[in-house]
This record gives C-alpha cells, sequence and structure tokens, in this order.
C-alpha cells in the first residue's frame, strides 16, 4: 500500500477547515443579500415645469429641487443637468459657465468642462413641450 | 529565585492613596451634588413665570393693559415685536392681555365689548365682519402650565395657528405673521430661546413647554465640573510628591511575595487588569507619550458620550438635524455631551497619529509586536471610518456634499464599484436608507469592531512583553512599578485629558447648520471633514478613482509593509527615539507626513 501523501489527521483538518471557510462565506453572501434590500422608492425621471410661456426668452432657469438649469434660447428649450461629472457635487450657476463648489471643476455655458478634474461634459435632458403649452423635463 | 520584590511600604502607601483617592472621589461627587442641586434651584427661580402677578383693577391699569405693545425700535422691528403687535390686534380680544383666555376678568377689563353674548360684538347680529363665539368652547388661554398641552413642537403651534387662526377669518394670516405670532406666544411661554427668529429651519427642535429645565446654558455646571477635575488633577499631583518621599524614606525593605495579603492590599477590579508590577522603564512618558493610553481614554469617552446621545438622535432624514439641535439646545447638558463626543472624536485622530508617529520612529512596529502593529493600523482605520459616518449622521447642509463625494468615489471602483455603491447606501439616490445604513454602521457595526480591536490591542500588549522595550542601559534594572502606580498615572492622564476636552467643549461647540433637504444647497461649504481634506486636495488634481481611492489605499499598503520589507532596528537598539537601523523607515513616514499635511495646508488655503 503506498503511502498516502498527506496523513489522515491533516486530511480531516483540512476538509474541517475548508468546510468551515465555505459556511463563512455562504454566511457572508447571506449577509451581504440581506444588506442589499432597497427601501427607497426610484427617484422620479420625469419632472412637470408648467406653461411654456412663465420662461422668458434668453433666460436660465434653475430649479430648487431638480439638479438641472433650463435654457430658453432661440425659441427652443434645452435643459442641462447640474451634477458635476467628476464626484456628483451640484455646480453653480455663473455668467459664462458652472463652477463645482467642491474640486474646482469650471464647465462653459454649453456644459463642456473647461478646467478641473472634470472630463466629461454635464448631460443635457431632453425637454419636451406638450400641445397645451407645458414643458416636461426627462432626466433619463 | 529571582522574583522581583516589591517594597511593601509602597504598596501600603498606595493603599492609603487609594483611600485617599476614594474619599476625594466621593467629596467631589458629594461637590457636584450640591453644585447641581443649587443650580437648578437658581434655574428655577429665575426662570420666567407664565402666570403674572394680579395687579389690582384701576382704570388706568385696565388701559395699560389695553395699549399697543411698546416696539424694541419702530424702524426695524424685531419678530417679537411683530408678534407682539399680531397679537395685541388679532388675539388679544378673545385670548386676553397675558395669553389668559376668555376669562371673567379679561371680559370685565376689555370694555365695551365685556359681554360678548350679548352685546354687538360676537353675536350673530353683528355687522358682516362679526363671528360668534362657540359657548361651549370658550378661547382658551394660550400660556401658563398644563396649557396648549396637544402641542409638542413651535412647529405643530405654528401649523395649527395658521391653518385654525383667527376665529373669525382661519389661514388669513401671512406665514411671516404666523411666525411672529408662535415666536410672542413661545416668549409668553417663556419657553422661546433667546436670539432665535423661528421659521421652519428649526421650528421642530423647539418645544412649546419648558419640561427640560436647564436649557442651552448650562455653563455653570460646565465649570463647576472643570473646577472639580482641576482638583482632583491637584490632589493626585500632590499626592505623587508626598509619596515619593515616603517611598524613598522606607525602601530597603520587602517583603517576598509569599508574604500574605492583607484585606487592606488588595488590589481592586481596575488594579486586576494591570499586571501586578512592570519594570519601571517600560513606562517612561518620554518615550511612550501616554498616547496609547490617552486613545484609550478617548474611545471611553465617545463610548459614553455616544450611547447617551443615542438617547435622542433620531436616525431620519427630515428628524436629525432637528434632533442633533434638541440634544445641543435643549436637553440639560446635552451640548456638553455633544461637544466632548465631538472633540473626543477629533483629538483620537490626532493622538492615533501621533502613536503611529511614535511607534514607527522608535521601531516598535518589530517582531514581536508586528501582530499588534497591524491591529494599530486596523484600529486607525476604523476609527477615520467611524468619525467619517459620525459627521454624516449630522445630515444638515455642512456635511452634504462630503457624503455625495465620499459616495460617489466609491462608484468610480471599476467592476465592482456601482453594487457597492448601492451595498453602502442601500439605494440608488441618497436618502433614509443612506443615513439609517451609517448609523447602525457608526452606532453599532463599526463601533463593536472597534471594541473588539481595542481590548485585542491591549491584550497583546501584555502579551507581547509590556508597554514597551527599554533602552539596553535600563533593561537589566530591578526598578519596578507597582499596578497601583501604573492606574495612578493613568489616572493623572485621563484627568488631564478631561479637563483638556471639557473646555474644548466649553470654549468651541461642534458645528451644526440647517437640515438637510431635497431643496437647500449650501455651495458656500464644500469643504470636506479636516481629516479627509487631503482627499479633497488630491482629488482636485484629476482622476478620482486614482487620486481617491488608489492613492489613499497605497498609503495603507505602506504602512502594512512597514515591518516586512523595510530594514529592521536590531534588539539592542530598541527602547531609544530615532535608532540607526530603521532609518529608511523614519525617513518614509517624514516623507508620508510632510505629504499629507501638506495637501492639508494647500486645501486650507484659500483658492487663487
Amino acid at each position: 500500500m503506498n503511502k498516502p501523501s498527506i496523513s489522515r489527521r491533516d486530511f480531516l483538518k483540512l476538509t474541517l477547515d475548508s468546510l468551515l471557510a465555505f459556511g463563512g462565506l455562504l454566511g457572508l453572501g447571506g449577509l451581504i443579500r440581506f444588506l442589499s434590500y432597497k427601501t427607497e422608492p426610484p427617484q422620479p425621471t420625469e419632472f412637470d415645469l408648467g406653461l411654456a410661456e412663465n420662461y422668458k426668452p434668453d433666460s436660465v432657469t434653475t430649479f430648487p429641487e431638480i439638479p438641472a438649469a433650463l435654457f430658453h434660447r432661440d425659441g427652443g428649450f434645452t435643459a442641462l443637468s447640474l451634477v458635476c461629472t467628476h464626484l456628483g457635487c451640484t455646480v453653480e450657476v455663473q455668467l459664462d459657465g458652472f463652477a463645482c463648489p467642491c474640486h474646482g471643476s469650471l464647465f462653459n455655458s454649453s456644459g463642456y468642462p473647461v478646467k478641473g478634474p472634470a472630463v466629461a461634459p454635464l448631460k443635457t435632458f431632453r425637454v419636451e413641450q406638450t400641445t397645451d403649452g407645458k414643458l416636461i423635463l426627462h432626466t433619463k | 529565585m529571582k522574583t522581583p520584590l516589591l517594597p511593601s511600604p509602597k504598596s501600603s502607601t498606595s493603599q492609603a492613596g487609594l483611600a485617599r483617592g476614594l474619599f476625594f472621589t466621593c467629596l467631589t461627587g458629594m461637590l457636584l451634588l450640591v453644585g447641581w442641586w443649587s443650580y437648578s434651584v437658581i434655574k428655577a427661580s429665575s426662570s420666567p413665570q407664565a402666570t403674572s402677578t394680579l395687579v389690582p383693577s384701576t382704570a388706568a391699569s385696565n388701559a395699560a393693559r389695553l395699549a399697543k405693545p411698546i416696539l424694541t425700535s419702530s424702524q426695524n422691528p424685531t419678530q417679537l415685536d411683530q408678534g407682539a403687535l399680531v397679537y395685541w390686534g388679532v388675539c388679544m380680544a378673545c385670548h386676553g392681555d397675558r395669553g389668559e383666555g376668555l376669562t371673567n376678568e379679561w371680559r370685565a377689563v376689555f370694555g365695551e365689548d365685556q359681554n360678548c353674548w350679548t352685546s354687538k360684538c360676537h353675536a350673530p347680529n353683528h355687522p358682516p365682519q362679526g363671528f360668534v363665539i362657540p359657548r361651549d368652547r370658550l378661547p382658551p388661554a394660550v400660556t401658563g402650565p398644563g396649557k396648549l398641552t396637544r402641542f409638542n413642537t413651535a412647529q405643530e403651534l405654528y401649523d395649527y395657528i395658521v391653518v385654525t387662526m383667527p376665529w373669525w377669518n382661519p389661514g388669513s394670516l401671512t406665514p411671516e405673521k404666523a411666525w411672529a405670532l408662535t415666536a410672542y406666544i413661545l416668549k409668553l411661554n417663556g419657553s422661546l430661546p433667546q436670539g432665535i427668529v423661528l421659521d421652519a429651519t428649526d421650528a421642530s427642535a423647539i418645544p412649546v413647554h419648558h419640561l427640560v429645565t436647564a436649557s442651552q446654558n448650562d455653563q455653570t455646571g460646565e465649570l463647576v465640573l472643570t473646577a472639580l477635575l482641576v482638583l482632583v488633577a491637584v490632589v493626585m499631583i500632590l499626592q505623587t510628591t508626598t509619596k515619593r518621599k515616603a517611598a524613598v524614606a522606607l525602601s530597603g525593605e520587602a517583603i517576598s511575595l509569599d508574604a500574605p495579603v492583607s484585606a487592606r492590599s488588595r488590589p481592586n477590579f481596575l488594579h486586576h487588569l494591570h499586571p501586578p508590577t512592570i519594570p519601571a522603564p517600560q513606562a517612561r512618558w518620554r518615550y511612550t507619550l501616554g498616547t496609547g493610553g490617552l486613545a484609550v481614554f478617548l474611545s471611553l469617552v465617545l463610548l459614553v458620550t455616544g450611547i447617551l446621545e443615542m438617547f435622542y438622535y433620531v436616525p431620519q432624514s427630515d428628524r436629525a438635524t432637528i434632533s442633533i439641535q434638541t440634544i445641543a439646545h435643549f436637553v440639560p447638558y446635552g451640548g456638553l455631551i455633544r461637544n466632548l463626543h465631538y472633540w473626543g472624536a477629533q483629538a483620537l485622530v490626532v493622538v492615533l497619529f501621533i502613536h503611529l508617529l511614535r511607534i514607527a520612529m522608535t521601531g516598535a512596529y518589530k517582531q514581536p509586536r508586528r501582530f499588534n502593529y497591524l491591529l494599530g493600523l486596523a484600529l486607525l482605520v476604523l476609527t477615520l471610518a467611524l468619525d467619517f459616518t459620525g459627521y454624516i449622521l449630522r445630515w444638515d447642509q455642512g456635511t452634504s456634499w462630503a457624503l455625495v463625494v465620499g459616495t460617489n468615489l466609491i462608484k468610480t471602483i471599476p467592476g465592482i464599484g456601482n453594487q457597492l455603491f448601492e451595498f453602502v447606501i442601500g439605494g440608488e439616490q441618497l436618502g433614509s436608507a443612506a443615513l439609517i445604513r451609517f448609523y447602525s454602521w457608526h452606532t453599532f457595526g463599526l463601533t463593536l469592531a472597534m471594541i473588539i480591536a481595542v481590548i485585542w490591542h491591549i491584550f497583546r500588549i501584555r502579551r507581547d512583553g509590556g508597554i514597551a522595550v527599554p533602552p539596553p542601559t535600563l533593561r537589566q534594572s530591578d526598578e519596578r512599578i507597582s499596578r497601583f502606580e501604573l492606574v495612578r498615572r493613568e489616572m493623572l492622564l485621563m484627568t488631564i485629558a478631561a479637563i483638556a476636552l471639557v473646555l474644548l467643549s466649553i470654549f468651541w461647540p461642534a458645528p451644526i447648520t440647517p437640515p438637510l433637504t431635497n431643496t437647500t444647497a449650501d455651495l458656500s461649504n464644500a469643504r470636506a471633514p479636516w481629516f479627509f481634506l487631503w482627499v479633497q486636495q488630491l482629488l482636485k488634481l484629476g482622476d478620482p478613482f486614482l487620486l481617491g481611492v488608489v492613492v489613499p489605499l497605497i498609503i495603507l499598503v505602506i504602512l502594512i509593509l512597514i515591518p516586512y520589507i523595510f530594514p529592521k532596528p536590531s534588539d539592542s537598539e530598541l527602547g531609544r527615539w530615532f535608532p540607526k537601523g530603521g532609518r529608511v523607515v523614519q525617513i518614509l513616514i517624514t516623507i508620508l507626513t510632510l505629504f499629507l499635511i501638506s495637501l492639508t495646508i494647500w486645501a486650507i488655503l484659500p483658492a487663487p
């Protein structure tokens, strides 16, 4: 009979240890699943901005509850996200663009980064004009 | 037998010292009680009385009661002035000049309209502006004990007033007037905090009733506490000097450890946590800096004050900041407790950093202490995590960007970033779920890990051969200090640290800003908490994953690798600062420290 390369005791210990490790991993997986449940409803992706005639031509409007700026330019409506593409702070609207208070990124008035750590332009949002003259902002 | 001998007189002096310490503790406690009692009495006697003394009714006094209120400034009336005017013009007819309600006495004073049911005033035959007062529900008193019992907070009172008052034209008060009126009624009840302009920001934190005896102003008690701590410190220092003389006089007498232990010299629980004696050269202030013991003390302060805060803190996104304001402004000594928690946490970061520097600069990370060094690093990481989660629990405008940036950093990790982000904040958006998660981690998950790691860390000190290795010249020394002496030193350090903490807490309160809501964002305050300013400065330079995640991880890995890959000082060099064999590590740590400090300073400096 060949001498086993691993003793019986070592084999049993290895088996026990692997079982314990496996059980621990299972438990960890269960814990992660337990902690991954989402209780919050998803954020709305459509916002009613009211009547289009309320927004003067060549104006920029920001809204307290939506991190977006609404532009009324050349007879049309466009919207830019105000969430900095670097790490998500809300950018400030300035005369010639947008400035992020957290890490100093600067964007020009069309949302393209001109300075700072941010590399991606600010997202553009779709603005829909309904038949009854209302504006709907789509953030997705 | 080379048993370390302990001079018995020393131990009995320690016992006497302990007895004296106990005596002083009792005295302190009694003084504290007396101080608190007299403070409460003074406070109660000086608190505003809601029921004013009855003035004999004369025509002149009655006219004065009906007169238009005198404003503090006619050009620029305060909110209370406006409230007094609104009350005088709208509410007084029914609720009385002192808020006593429609009493017979008040009806007598109010003159021509005194009989509200028979004159033209409030009867159905009144001109169109008139209204009927329900006879079964007389206009109630709005001041005094036992009144307005259905309202808990100023917000609830405001909500009621703005909807239902005045009786004949509900809802006609503008929000501004209603807030002014609410503030005035609180003032009449003596429950309006001084110097506050009441509005929705903190109305929910302001109780209508003064259930708490001491609000805001706990300074007397705090100063009494400081004085007592100073007294204890002085007594302990005096004790040391007298005891040293006694010890010198009686040295030379020694007893063997086999001698029966008298009941008098039996060590208590606190002493039992320590070895009976340790070599005196192990515990040298100049070498250890006392930072380990200080860190344990600060952790205990944080544990106790944190538990106390849990009795009032509400981990709910719309209540969190308000509940902290309640702790800071209304709960007796709540401000002190919160400030101690705040300053304890700030101090712990500093103390741990110095502790780490001490270990690195003396080569104390060397085997057999390598594992304890790693445990210590784990404690540092846990402390930073606890500091960050605790900071977020404020849930006010000052912390909003730190929360956004800190969690978005997780998102930048390739592959698992998004899942990890959702795991950390419990959803796709920052909200109540995130707050509860941070709360659970802060008050339980991380705290439990911290407690276990601290106990393990302390246990390993003893197992690894004591507090610190003495320098070679002192290693042969037979001089030992007893556990009584060790405990005394620890107590002295703790007392001095406590004085510093209390003073910091009294003079520099912990920050709190208006609550975080969906609509508010204070763009001016985008600065990270000070211990993460260096990360914020790094993030300004480029790729968030590289600079915000990888660089801090590299620093941690370097710290972990210190006892493994760098040359270590030899055993004969240990016990002194800056051993030659550890030069590489010393230089590395110096560079790292300068790197972090200069980044922090760069972040504090105003942008060009």
